[in-house]
């Protein structure tokens, strides 16, 4: 069965400066491993025998062996054959870019990701129409859905194995796509523009900067800069469209909305006005000079002497529906042992 | 004005009037407070032994309970008296030293001679030291000699209370490391002591028995020992000279070289264990510099090379007795 | 039309900054070359160990710091202490073990200190400075005078006991204090891959509830801004955290070291491609803040500078015999 799934669990999430300005956490690396292994053993609960992985050296695969090898030792089958994909860890986002169009490649049926918004944006970048689930270890997870790991483990199990028909098993996503003199870059949540033209330590917290906002949907149970839609005007990851927010400093606004910008950290950002973001059109900043954070952080300085657009494109790609393949499998008894079924657990598969 | 009180008391009259004097002294220390962060009272403590007890509520905020850390706290120690501070931290138990003596003596020792002049060090690191309280091996230790060999610290070690407090007045007014070293068995011993503050300088012995048959040179609990074999001595016409060198580093020499050249024996007692003891270190000194006067070789009194038993009868046979002091007295005579 | 000095929304600094930034990181490049030029020649006594390729970090965390604040440095400390203030001619003087060295010639290169510029020393003794630190942010304390502490680790002495148990001490007493992790991979010659547990930094401060911040050390505008927030929020009584800088380090880890345990092509990689000095001024180049004759300026002042400093460290008199004994103690 050609039902292998690749796990790419990033080992440098959640390490910046929002620890120390907001109040975000530091998943660490062994509660990282630990939701690994979680899903590991929920897919092969369904069938899928081969994992792909990406390699990294911040610890994660050295506790997930670890973790295969006790429950070998202990007799136990509970675990796929896990393989780590072979290049040269530059702890950079190339490995994670690498690693999704690796597992592209060798035809996985699907990508778990485990990590923030960043993490996410990059597995979209290269894995094409690989759908891709996500678990959130990140700083800010706007777009990976929160939920028990092991849940998303098992729907992705079921989602691959055919078990739930695909059009219940996967649904399609929106992303923003911004060029800047013909280079693409892409966000799945929230395209800011702001006035500050230095990346630095990348992560957005001086409100005063902020100018414009684009977002793929507006969920007002997220935080970061898509709570600033969200509170104002939920549009669902199955609308059409997203929302366009223009900003202001705080003196020229016309409603100045207390927003959860960063885990525990609340701000009043001026609004100026608020419309639907249209798909398939090019959108321009509004500001002449100034950089662009996708999904949270600055990733692209401009000038006025810079071509930029901004456009939101529908259907761009798949993530596995963690809630309908539970939902299909709780309607259709998907889950109920049969006898042979229940003497092969027992014994070790 | 004196009045008998505790060695105990002592160091707490010593701490409270410092602390009274100068707000850059402070204490830190594992329990020295007590109950920290527990239901129960402050001051649970006041030290193991209760030497601190009473100080933190006099001076909220100067007296700091550590987690069980001693190279990170001993370090903050060295790092603050580097700054400007002059803390005071306890080290509960000088058998302790293993995990932090670099802090000590690679850190704080050094840092005047390595930094060129410019830099100084006004810690004391408190410590109690000594056998005789079945408290075993490690607990019971008197590891003098360490701290003696090493340049850049000095080392105190008061055999009673009226020494205690002036020592640890001056130690604390002192600006270079100092090891002030607290008999666990003398804490409850009272003798006579001003209430005012007075300081005892560095490199004086005391002279506590006059004599012209012997030099019995010693410290710490010893010196209780040594009077006491000296008392039996003199039943028999031997008149011994007692002398606590009082502080180990910088010692005083000439007090040792000229009660050596007038009794021309001499016996070392040491608590410490005798390879490279204080014992040895004063023996090689006398001997080098008084060899003419000496009218027999020089006898050291230590504890056995061993770890401190626990069993009190093997205990009290590892502690130099009385005894064996007074009969190496009649050896150097040669009787 | 911003005036010539800003440079407001394109760097986190002005451009007086800026150029401080080239100077001091210049400094600290032409200081660690000429020594590893002059101890190849075998002018040097004892071991030196080089700052070259990290300056980025070392630069971007002590612009924040004034004379008050207080650092302990590692062995690899020229670094530091430029970016503290020492001055190099002292240092080098020192190096050279020389009377006119910052400490008479007593302490050497793994020595060098500067109290009075709030430099607690570099230290022979890998992690001894953090439960140093952890004194100084609890005198700063005391003394309610805003002043912070940085100890500089390393990736290799972060394993050490003395680091643990600081970053306990700090957060159980909420110390003015940060540690800074240099982790440039080696810890003499082993791989930090090997020796730390969970290749995360942030992971340890979060075990005694620290937070950590990891940061590429090779760019100075992103250590400049995670350090600045760090130290602002200790200065306001906001307690401890944990600032890694991932680096390389441009040499071995001490001079004459063959770095037979690097990869094939490292050290040119290294050179061509992570050195924070070029990646500086390519960009504040590119963006039309600093020409190349400004920073060309900068280089001939800091050359000569540099050659001076070395010219006064050959031509010092040695220490006497007398200096043998003197400042072992204050008195005596």
């Amino acid at each position: 069965m050609g039902n292998a799934v690749g796990i790419i669990a990033n080992p440098v999430s959640a390490r910046d400066i929002r620890r120390v300005i907001a109040n975000a956490t530091a998943l660490q690396i062994t509660d990282r491993a630990n939701i690994v292994l979680r899903i590991l053993s929920c897919v092969k609960a369904c069938g899928v025998d081969h994992v792909w992985m990406m390699p990294e050296n911040g610890g994660i695969r050295h506790h997930v062996r670890r973790g295969i090898d006790r429950a070998e030792n202990q007799g136990q089958k509970h675990f796929p054959k896990v393989e780590h994909l072979d290049y040269k860890i530059s702890g950079t986002v190339e490995d994670t870019l690498k690693a999704a169009r690796l597992m592209k490649e060798k035809g996985v049926a699907a990508i778990v990701v485990l990590g923030g918004d960043g993490t996410h944006r990059a597995v979209v970048t290269a894995c094409g129409d690989v759908p891709i689930a996500g678990v959130s270890t990140g700083t800010n997870n706007a777009f990976p859905e929160h939920r028990e790991p092991t849940i998303t483990g098992l729907a992705v199990g079921l989602a691959v194995t055919g078990k739930v028909p695909a059009s219940d098993a996967y649904l399609p996503n929106k992303k923003i796509v911004v060029r800047v003199n013909g280079h693409e870059e892409i966000a799945l949540v929230d395209v800011a523009v702001v006035t500050e033209r230095y990346i630095g330590a990348r992560a957005l917290w001086r409100t005063e900067t902020f100018r414009e906002l684009f977002v793929t949907f507006a969920d007002p149970e997220v935080i970061g800069m898509s709570a600033i839609a969200g509170l104002l005007s939920p549009v669902s990851r199955l609308d059409e469209g997203g929302l366009h927010v223009r900003l202001a400093p705080e003196d020229e606004a016309s409603i100045i909305l207390d927003t959860p910008i960063a885990p525990g950290y609340m701000r009043g950002i001026g609004i100026r006005d608020y419309v639907p973001m249209k798909p398939n059109h090019k959108y321009r900043p509004s500001i002449a000079d100034g950089s662009i954070a996708l999904d949270g952080e600055r990733e692209v300085s401009f000038t006025r002497d810079d071509d930029v657009t901004i456009e939101l494109v529908p259907n761009a790609f798949r993530t596995v529906n963690v809630s309908g393949c539970m939902q299909y499998a709780a309607h259709h008894g998907l889950m109920r042992m049969k006898p042979d079924q229940k003497l092969k657990r027992v014994g070790g598969q | 004005m004196a009045r008998k009180i505790s060695m105990r008391q002592a160091i707490n009259e010593a701490l409270d009037q410092e602390m009274a004097r100068d707000p850059s002294v402070f204490v830190m220390g594992e329990d020295i407070v007590g109950g920290a962060g527990g239901m129960g009272e402050i001051d649970a403590w006041g030290g193991v032994l209760g030497v601190t007890k009473g100080l933190n509520a006099k001076y909220p905020g100067r007296l700091l309970d550590t987690p069980l850390s001693e190279s990170a706290y001993i370090g903050a120690a060295v790092g603050a008296a580097a700054c400007g501070m002059r803390p005071v931290a306890e080290l509960m138990f000088l058998d302790f030293m293993g995990v932090c003596f670099d802090q000590i003596f690679n850190q704080a020792a050094k840092f005047r001679y390595m930094f060129g002049g410019k830099a100084e060090t006004p810690v004391v690191i408190r410590a109690m030291v000594g056998a005789g309280f079945r408290a075993a091996a490690q607990h019971s230790q008197m590891l003098t000699p360490l701290f003696v060999h090493i340049p850049g610290l000095k080392v105190v070690c008061p055999s009673n209370a009226y020494d205690a407090k002036g020592l640890l007045i001056q130690s604390i007014r002192d600006n270079d490391p100092v090891i002030f070293c607290e008999h666990k068995n003398l804490y409850g011993a009272e003798v006579d002591v001003p209430a005012e503050s007075y300081a005892i300088p560095f490199g004086e012995a005391n002279v506590v028995r006059d004599g012209k048959h012997a030099t019995i040179v010693t410290y710490g609990m010893m010196v209780h020992r040594a009077m006491e074999a000296a008392a039996t001595l003199a039943k028999q016409g031997i008149e011994c000279e007692v002398i606590d060198l009082r502080t180990l580093s910088p010692i005083d020499w000439d007090t040792v070289i000229d009660s050596a050249e007038r009794t021309g024996h001499v016996v070392c007692v040491d608590e410490a264990h005798p390879r490279c003891s204080i014992a040895a270190d004063v023996s090689a000194m006398v001997t080098q510099e008084c060899f003419k006067a000496l009218k027999g070789p020089i006898q050291m009194v230590t504890a056995p090379h061993t770890p401190v038993p626990f069993s009190p009868v093997l205990e009290d046979l590892y502690i130099p007795s009385a005894d064996a002091i007074a009969k190496a007295v009649k050896k150097s005579m040669g009787k | 039309m911003t005036a010539p000095n800003s440079t407001a929304g394109i760097f986190p600094l002005d451009k007086p900054g800026l150029l401080q930034a080239y100077r001091t990181m210049r400094t600290i490049r032409e200081f660690e070359e000429c020594l590893h030029a002059d101890f190849a020649k075998g002018d040097i006594p004892g071991f030196v160990h080089l700052y070259a390729g990290e300056e980025a970090a070392g630069t971007g965390i002590m612009m924040h710091l004034e004379d008050k604040d207080r650092i302990a440095s590692t062995h690899r400390g020229h670094g530091h202490c430029i970016a503290k203030g020492v001055d190099t001619s002292g240092m080098m003087a020192e190096i050279y073990g020389k009377v006119s060295g910052s400490c008479r010639g007593k302490g050497g290169s793994m020595h060098i200190a500067d109290l009075s510029k709030g430099m607690m020393g570099a230290n022979g003794i890998l992690g001894a400075g953090a439960p140093l630190v952890c004194g100084a942010g609890l005198a700063a304390k005391f003394r309610g005078d805003g002043g912070v502490a940085i100890s500089f680790v390393g990736d290799g002495a972060s394993n050490q006991g003395t680091f643990l148990e600081s970053l306990n001490l700090a957060a159980v007493w909420n110390l003015p204090v940060i540690f800074v992790v240099e982790n440039n991979g080696y810890a003499e010659s082993t791989s930090r891959d090997y020796a730390v547990a969970v290749d995360s930094f942030v992971d340890r401060a979060a075990g005694f509830g620290l937070p950590g911040v990891t940061v590429d050390g090779l760019d100075f505008f992103a250590v400049y801004e995670a350090a600045g927030e760090i130290i602002k929020r200790a200065r306001e009584g906001g307690g401890p955290a944990l600032l890694e800088c991932k680096m390389i380090r441009m040499y071995g880890h001490f001079e004459g070291d063959q770095q037979t345990y690097r990869a094939k092509g490292e050290l040119d990689d290294i050179r061509a491609n992570k050195d924070c000095l070029k990646m500086f001024t390519q960009r504040v180049m590119e963006a039309g803040v600093i020409s190349r004759g400004e920073l060309d300026a900068i280089d001939r002042e800091v050359v000569a500078e540099i050659q001076e400093a070395s010219a006064f460290a050959k031509a010092a008199p040695l220490p006497t015999a007398a200096d043998l004994t003197t400042d072992v103690y204050v008195n005596y």
